[in-house]
């Protein structure tokens, strides 16, 4: 009968927890998965089967006591959609490892890392084995296709249907960027993010796309992608970033004024990235970018209500009297 | 975020519960009255502080029989001592006396609120003509009917069954402190805005400083039973012996609205409401959010407000998975305390912190993020002495 709840504090809960909001990121990666594998057929199978494993497996090894909480399978997966259809399992692999066991245990362990898991593997694969993220040209089912990002080459404008729809893109969690609408909505709809956040980031990635000064090389080669915000939105890992990267809330500041700015910063490197280096995309450079500023937006924006005073002139007795004998509801 | 109100009993009229054959009576530091053995009648005084005391009690034996024993209490409510009494509770008065309270001056309620052992219902239990004599000027006296813990119905039970008499005792409070306003608060805003500070703040739009009281801004604030029981001791002459209890929880057979003598077992209160002990995973007294795990020995106190068997599904269990800094708490807080954060480098903001349990209640990673705010207090009292 009465529980093993030696505590006192409340017995209920409002059910929202991390197994249940991990529960929830699954389920929304659902459309993103099948749409990748829709698309591409056995090798995104083979990717994210390996990475969802492989991060399961290292989450287990480094810590047994929370491994059934979820984040591996979500970590797992975003490391998959991240990867270009044509990279070998092997490079799955790798990034699950790097993202678990350097990106989340050994940096502190769930709740503490600073970086986002999946953008740091990205970013670290990106430079160990740049050859399999950066060909322009890519070769899948024998036929060509270049990723509408692609600076040496998209010398015309791709239609907006055919961004959405995700034609030409390699990366399996771009295979269709509808999809990825899909289940941030569905997020948003189950109350797991903040709409305020990918609304944020993509608002001003559309904003900085309108006014900021293109770079010559993006000049030279894509004229079409300056100044073009839906062009930016719906190619390359935006939408992924913006419901399933910039809202993990470990590595997001902890206030709901802080996210916006963090959310803004994110959108300055992505687009920085994109209009003025070689890099097609840029979304990973620009989440770890951000993780980078957390700390400093966290001490300027978390307000500690302040002790309003009067608690130094009453002795520590009278306050205790005060706690049990006047306190409750009248 | 809003917490459930889960006020399933809100409907159910207030019903006499068959009367235990024993009490339990807290007395904390009262003295008894009365020997082990003696024979006592309801209404009897078995306790009293001791002459020199700063604050005078009274306890009165709600049941006519003998005393049993005088000991430590079994817990609850934080109950130091207790009187058991084994006997029958006389049949509910039909007939009151009815004084005409009218010529009463300050003193003589003061007093009758004194003897009737009149104390603050809500969970405080301080005694009300203590609280009826402020040294400050009052100029409001707030009845507090918006009880915010979920499940918790019987303030608004007594409230809608006998008006009439919180009114009356609001102005008895009105006349000994001099106040020329009274409001009856029922403000429906969720826990734990029915907490008097919350209260004070939204019918007068005062700010009850962090360690101050609200007679501090003018204010008296009473309970809904207590303005009752004000009502009772200075109108009839009787003293307090009962209350009104919300019994609810998937477990309970038969939910609803109870007068209970003060100090009926919970035990007791589970067997006429028809609990299957099995079905329980939790046994509260109080709210679901502030109340306190109970035995089935431990007595309904003069500020218990319910008891709570709540099923599996009804409860959460404290995993205390680590922190992943969503900031639930810190938006739950009424204070927006950050609470997560001041855990890992507690800080005197800390103080403020009123033990509500909203960022408990969501906290994802299931913290028992009131005990460590408890440890965390502790460590900052003792840092500054």
């Amino acid at each position: 009968m009465t529980a093993g709840r030696s505590g006192t504090g409340p017995v209920i809960h409002s059910g929202r927890t991390t197994p249940r909001l991990m529960a929830h990121a699954v389920v929304a990666l659902g459309p993103v998965v099948l749409a990748s594998i829709w698309r591409f057929g056995a090798a995104a199978v083979v990717l994210i089967g390996v990475a969802v494993v492989v991060a399961m497996l290292c989450d287990a090894a480094c810590d047994r006591r929370n491994a059934t909480d979820g984040s591996a399978v979500v970590i797992g997966t975003i490391v998959a959609c991240l990867m270009p259809v044509t990279a070998p399992w092997w490079l799955a692999a790798a990034g699950s490892a790097i993202a678990v066991v350097l990106g989340k245990h050994a940096i502190g362990g769930l709740g503490r890392n600073l970086f986002n898991p999946a953008a740091l593997a990205r970013v670290v694969l990106m430079g160990l084995a740049p050859a399999a993220f950066f060909s322009p040209l890519w070769t899948i089912d024998g036929r060509t296709a270049a990723t509408p990002l692609a600076k040496e080459l998209g010398a015309s404008p791709v239609p907006v249907v055919d961004l959405l729809l995700g034609t030409g893109s390699v990366t399996l969690g771009d295979a269709m960027p509808v999809a990825v609408l899909v289940g941030g909505l569905a997020l948003i709809a189950l109350r797991t993010i903040d709409w305020q956040v990918p609304l944020c980031y993509l608002g001003a990635i559309s904003l900085l796309a309108l006014v900021l000064p293109p770079g010559e090389r993006i000049v030279g080669h894509a004229p079409w992608l300056a100044g073009n915000p839906m062009a930016h939105l719906l190619s390359g890992s935006t939408l992924f970033c913006a419901f399933f990267m910039l809202t993990d809330p470990v590595t997001a500041p902890f206030t709901r004024p802080g996210r916006l700015v963090f959310c803004a910063l994110a959108a300055v490197y992505t687009m920085v990235v994109r209009y003025y280096t070689p890099y097609p995309d840029g979304v990973a450079f620009a989440v770890l970018l951000a993780n980078a500023t957390v700390p400093f937006i966290d001490r300027k924006t978390i307000w500690v209500p302040v002790d309003r005073g009067a608690s130094d002139e009453l002795p520590a007795v009278d306050r205790q009297h005060l706690a049990g004998d006047e306190g409750g509801e009248g | 975020m809003k917490i459930p109100g889960h006020k399933h009993c809100a409907d159910s009229p207030i019903q006499r519960l068959p009367p235990p054959a024993r009490v339990r009576l807290p007395i904390d530091e009262m003295r008894a009255a009365i020997d082990i053995g003696a024979r006592v009648e309801a209404g009897a005084v078995v306790a009293r502080s001791a002459p020199d005391a700063e604050w005078q009690r009274r306890a009165h034996s709600p049941l006519t029989g003998r005393i049993v024993a005088i000991g430590e209490a079994a817990g609850g409510e934080g109950l130091k001592r207790e009187i058991v009494i084994e006997g029958k509770a006389p049949a509910e008065t039909s007939v009151r006396r009815h004084l005409d309270a009218a010529s009463l001056g300050v003193d003589q309620i003061l007093t009758c609120a004194r003897d009737a052992g009149v104390v603050g219902m809500s969970g405080a239990r301080f005694p009300t003509h203590v609280k009826l004599r402020p040294s400050v000027p009052i100029d409001c006296v707030i009845v507090n009917a918006s009880e915010s813990e979920p499940f918790i119905t019987c303030d608004h039970r007594v409230l809608t069954e006998h008006r009439h008499e919180v009114e009356c005792g609001m102005h008895l409070a009105m006349r000994a402190v001099g106040a020329a306003r009274g409001e009856i608060a029922t403000g429906r805003h969720g826990h734990p805005f029915g907490q008097e500070r919350f209260v004070i703040a939204e019918v007068l739009g005062r700010d009850v400083p962090e360690g101050r009281l609200p007679k501090d801004v003018g204010v008296v604030v009473i309970n809904v039973q207590t303005a009752r029981a004000l009502h009772h001791a200075v109108c009839d002459r009787e003293p307090l012996l009962a209350r009104v209890i919300t019994v609810d929880g998937s477990a309970v057979a038969s939910p609803g609205n109870y007068t209970v003598p003060i100090g009926t077992e919970v035990g007791h209160v589970l067997t006429q409401c028809g609990v299957r002990l099995d079905e329980a995973a939790a046994l509260i007294v109080g709210g679901p959010m502030m109340g306190t795990p109970a035995g089935l020995e431990t007595p309904i106190g003069p500020g218990t407000g319910g008891v709570l068997a709540l099923g599996r599904e009804q409860i959460s269990d404290l995993v205390d998975r680590p922190c992943v800094r969503c900031g639930e708490c810190m938006d739950a807080c009424p204070f927006g305390l950050p609470v997560g954060l001041l855990l890992e480098e507690p800080s005197e903001a800390l103080l403020q912190c009123i033990e509500c349990g909203v960022c408990q209640f969501a906290c994802a990673a299931q913290r028992p993020l009131i005990d460590s705010i408890r440890s965390a207090k502790a460590g900052l009292h003792a840092g500054r002495c």
